[in-house]
């Protein structure tokens, strides 16, 4: 019922919205400003009802209602450690991005916040749901209020750009919805989530087929290399809450339902396809990097960076082991709130200079010492420096990786490796030519610092970036049955297969002693595949 | 024995109330004193609700008429859509005619003998009864079409709906007739006996063209962005609801009848309407997309989602899917009668009127929706909201009604046909958004009058868009009508 309060909140919002006046631009801000803090608040009953222990059941707060009987669809929800993670994700940026977004739009106040709370219960929704049908819709229904924030609020070349993010997302997802029929018929009518993995009965090849529907919906929205081209138009044009919303939750939506249906459904076809997901995710975090580099709009390097730092997930998620796998929950945590970091930043510079192009900055360090700090922060969050956060989810995806059992994981992580490299020059590139230098554009000599307001933005993703780094346990905590539940599942799996051990790592008290030292808080031995089928 | 059959008569009571009702707004224009004719429109509501609740309340009849007429669950629920789209469309166009001080009381009495030929559609198990709905429809039909007739552009598409409606009578009344010689029945159950004949398959083909014109299936769809485009667009919703709702009630039966021997013959039909289905669908929606206007392009969207219907007549063919099949296809024709007229009820709202009866070109120009959003928020809501159900995007009956479809195609293991379908309906999203783009992100370009506002057109779009979001929404227990309608007396 908590589950189904947190998701629907938002939207009741939003309907009451609807009857405010629409003049009245200041109440519309702060009426969805106080909603999406007390649906955090209410999200926190979440946080803190969750019972992690190996033991507790795997989908909790659990609801279902029956919705249409008749065509087998049920109102089915309920979370697993992996997705409240990404539940209180949602929930905590929300309220950030309605207060980033106070001076930025004026116009259309009201619509802008419906579709900004209207967006934030589907997001909720997709998480949370354990129907496929009622997944889809509430991933279809992310595309509506998405397609309006970019459409509407968004800059020059915005039609083009939501236009081609819509028909991508569209394109790609319809084949799933076939796919999802077709579970229906072959798992004895159902198209409750935790029904039909029990019981889906389909031949080798169907799986393989049925796993490239689900992945070729997933792959767009993740977005990977070669199904990246929306996501540099979509983050450029679209409004700086869009973005960060885009960058934050959206592309998490696409590792998430790696994570949660195409691996879980189909493992045989994961397995078979995994070395080539593996190539496009190490493909794309070089690609992405590389692209990064040349950028000379800044929201469109940060966007290339995603491409980057979510192949790092799905190499993760691909490694198949318990490391790997964690390490990928983490990283998609990291790129939400580093990444939506940047784009706050970038807006912020926006708002007071109008342009995105990095040659009109430049020693603005002087002028603005205390964003200037900030971004240096969030910058080194982003290239994984080491009592950040992002050093653990990358740590964990690069050890995870090579130790893993997937073909040829040390080229892999080599790769991979030489892009978090590149990271680092084209973050610390970035930094110096906007912040360091000198200053030789005369409009940026009189530029406003951090207002008190913009403050409370960036304050809570600092404090974010900073305990991820140092205390990642608590966030590790909750992941970690899900984790363990999908490799058991491969193992499983393995053992019908009789080709070999495939998933966990190739020793586990190495890999355990591995992940320790370079992580200094993280306690006890990481989830490491328990008693690994060596014998089968 | 002989006694009057009672049973039979009563199981024609809704068509008689349109039809009491049409004859009854003919009289009263005889009788009229003042000006005033406000009164007509709520009239045609009224007996559209009557016989719409008669169908929907009283327990079928069964076989009527020496199974000449099956009055069953499907049957009411196929008046109960064609009686909806009647109302809707009748509170449309009185305003519409209003504005253009066309309101008379022979508008409504068309529309309704119209309704009464699409529920008699539905009933008909027999080729001659088939016959007489079909040429009652449209009959009406075309005289609505012609209903503008000063103008232009409503004369040539009268006249090309006259014309290839004709054709299309012809063709089925000869397919009839060489059936009847190769079976020596004209009843649909019994159309599956003598199969095998040349005769047999040229009577069922002839017959397959002839109601493939009327559902604007490709090839024969080439008259219906004229007539839809031409004819005032009160009647276009009418026309897209109602006769479409009514000529796939009729190709179920046909359908289900020739395919009840599983003959060679019946998958050669199967093997037909197949290729109609992939075909309309694809051409449909790709001749949808370059249309700048809306009217236009609402009316090739109205052949492609012919096409998916066409997509549940074939899966109806496997046994173990038919009643999900069928169910789905009358879901699927609730849900689009209320889109579509609701679409077509936002068009009519801001179309340019010319001088006389005459429409300039950009009548219907995308242009004109430009700014839409900021000038009338409603009106641009409420389009927004059909279009996303056209497109199938969720929460509205549009998504549902699709998922129900191809639900269908995936148990009668129709892949093919169900992977062209979502994907052609990628192509929908595009031109359907299109019309989105223009409404909420571009400003308009001039001054734009504010177009029509009415108190029918408040009503009709406010129960067009409850139906389309209760149907994404709550769908359960229309869905479960459906099922129940699903089951056809042969």
């Amino acid at each position: 019922m908590l589950l189904t309060i947190t998701t629907f909140l938002p939207a009741l919002g939003a309907l009451a919205l609807v009857l405010v006046p629409g003049t009245e631009a200041r109440q519309h801000k702060a009426f969805a400003f106080v909603l999406s803090l007390i649906t955090f608040f209410v999200s926190l009953g979440l946080w803190f009802g969750f019972d992690a222990s190996p033991g507790a059941p795997e989908f909790q707060f659990e609801q279902f209602v029956p919705w249409i009987s008749s065509l087998g669809i049920g109102y089915h929800v309920g979370l697993d450690g992996v997705a409240l993670l990404l539940v209180m994700l949602t929930t905590a940026l929300t309220p950030i991005v309605v207060l980033s977004t106070w001076n930025a739009v004026e116009d259309r106040v009201k619509e802008f916040m419906i579709a900004l709370l209207v967006l934030e219960t589907a997001m909720i929704g997709t998480f949370a749901a354990l129907d496929l049908v009622l997944f889809y819709v509430f991933w279809e229904l992310i595309l509506i209020p998405m397609y309006l924030l970019i459409g509407v609020w968004g800059s020059q070349n915005r039609l083009y750009a939501t236009v081609k993010f819509f028909i991508y997302t569209f394109a790609a997802s319809v084949l799933m919805l076939l796919a999802i029929l077709y579970v229906y018929f072959h798992d004895g009518g159902t198209f409750d989530y935790v029904e039909a993995r029990q019981a889906l009965q389909v031949s080798p090849d169907a799986a393989r087929w049925l796993f490239l529907a689900f992945a070729l919906a997933f792959a767009v929205k993740v977005p990977m290399f070669p199904l990246h081209t929306w996501l540099p138009d979509a983050h450029t044009e679209a409004p700086t809450a869009g973005s960060v919303i885009l960058a934050g939750v959206l592309l998490k939506m696409g590792t998430f339902g790696f994570f949660r249906y195409a691996m879980p459904l189909f493992p045989e076809a994961a397995l078979h396809f995994r070395t080539l997901i593996a190539t496009l995710a190490t493909v794309g975090i070089i690609y992405g990097a590389l692209m990064s580099l040349v950028q000379t709009d800044m929201k469109r390097l940060v966007a290339y960076s995603s491409v980057s730092h979510l192949g790092f997930v799905m190499l993760g998620l691909m490694a198949l082991s318990a490391e790997g796998l964690t390490g990928g929950v983490y990283q998609m945590l990291n790129h939400g709130v580093s990444t939506g970091a940047l784009f706050l930043l970038v807006g912020m510079l926006y708002e007071r200079r109008h342009t995105r192009l990095i040659s009109e900055y430049g020693g603005l360090a002087r002028q603005v010492p205390l964003i200037a700090a900030v971004f240096v922060i969030v910058t080194l969050s982003s290239v994984g420096l080491p009592g950040t956060n992002g050093f653990v989810g990358e740590f964990l995806i690069l050890s995870g990786t090579w130790l893993s059992r997937l073909r040829h994981s040390a080229v892999f992580s080599t790769l991979a490796a030489t892009g978090v490299i590149l990271g680092a020059v084209y973050m610390l590139l970035l930094v110096e030519r906007v912040f360091f230098g000198k200053l030789t554009n005369d409009h940026n000599r009189h530029l406003p610092d951090l207002t008190l307001r913009e403050g409370f933005v960036l304050a809570p993703m600092i404090a974010l970036i900073v305990v991820m780094g140092l205390v990642p346990q608590p966030f590790l905590a909750p992941a970690k049955p899900a984790v363990d539940r999908l490799v058991q599942r491969f193992q499983q799996v393995e053992v019908r297969l009789g080709q070999g051990p495939q998933v966990g790592t190739e020793t586990t008290a190495f890999a355990a002693r591995a992940a320790l030292p370079g992580v200094p808080a993280m306690p006890a031995p990481l989830p490491a595949a328990p008693a690994h089928p060596e014998v089968h | 024995m002989t006694g009057f059959p009672t049973k039979d008569f009563v199981a024609l009571v809704p068509v008689a109330i349109l039809t009491v009702g049409a004859i009854a707004l003919l009289l009263s224009e005889v009788f009229l004193v003042s000006g005033r004719r406000s009164y007509q429109a709520v009239l045609t509501v009224a007996f559209a609700a009557a016989a719409g609740l008669y169908a929907a309340w009283v327990p079928p009849a069964g076989a009527v008429f020496g199974r000449q007429g099956m009055s069953d669950n499907f049957s009411a629920f196929v008046t109960v859509i064609v009686c909806g789209g009647l109302a809707l469309s009748a509170l449309v166009g009185a305003g519409w005619l209003d504005a253009r001080g066309a309101e008379r009381g022979e508008f409504y009495a068309l529309a309704m003998f119209g309704a009464a030929g699409m529920s008699l559609l539905g009933m008909a198990s027999d080729f001659l009864v088939a016959f007489i709905a079909i040429e009652t429809m449209s009959l009406a039909t075309y005289a609505l079409a012609a209903y503008m007739r000063r103008g232009r552009r409503p004369a040539e598409a009268a006249f090309k709906y006259l014309v290839l409606g004709a054709i299309s009578s012809a063709l089925f009344l000869y397919g009839a007739a060489l059936l009847f010689g190769a079976t020596g029945t004209t009843l649909f159950s019994d159309l599956s006996r003598g199969g095998g004949t040349a005769l047999h398959l040229a009577g069922l083909g002839l017959v397959a063209a002839g109601v493939a014109f009327k559902v604007a299936a490709v090839p024969f769809h080439a008259w219906t962005p004229d007539v839809y485009e031409g004819a005032p667009t009160p009647v276009t919703a009418f026309m897209a609801a109602g006769v479409k709702t009514a000529a796939f009630a009729v190709l179920a039966r046909i359908f289900l009848g020739a395919m009840g021997g599983g003959t060679e013959q019946a998958t050669a039909l199967g093997g037909i309407v197949a290729a109609l289905a992939v075909l309309t669908m694809v051409f449909g929606n790709l001749l949808a997309l370059p249309q700048r206007s809306v009217k236009r392009m609402l009316a090739y969207s109205s052949i492609a989602h012919a096409g998916y219907l066409l997509v549940g007549i074939v899966s109806a063919a496997a046994a173990g899917a038919r009643d999900k099949a069928l169910s789905g296809m009358l879901f699927y024709l609730a849900a689009y009668s209320a889109t579509a007229i609701g679409a077509f009820a936002v068009v009519g709202a801001v179309e340019r009127r010319g001088g006389r009866d005459d429409e300039p070109a950009d009548t219907w120009d995308l242009d004109r929706f430009a700014g839409l959003a900021r000038r009338r928020p409603a009106l641009a809501f409420a389009m927004a909201v059909f279009l996303l159900s056209l497109a199938g995007v969720p929460p509205t009956a549009g998504f549902v009604a699709k998922l129900y479809l191809f639900q269908a195609a995936v148990g009668a293991q129709l892949y093919g046909l169900a992977i062209v379908g979502v994907l052609t309906s990628v192509l929908g999203a595009y031109y359907y958004l299109r019309v989105v783009v223009y409404m909420y992100m571009r400003p308009a370009e001039g001054a734009e009058p504010d177009g029509l506002s009415t108190t029918g057109l408040t009503l009709a779009l406010g129960a067009a868009v409850a139906v389309v979001v209760v149907l994404g929404v709550l769908a359960e227990p229309v869905a479960r009508l459906a099922q129940a309608a699903s089951n056809i007396l042969s």
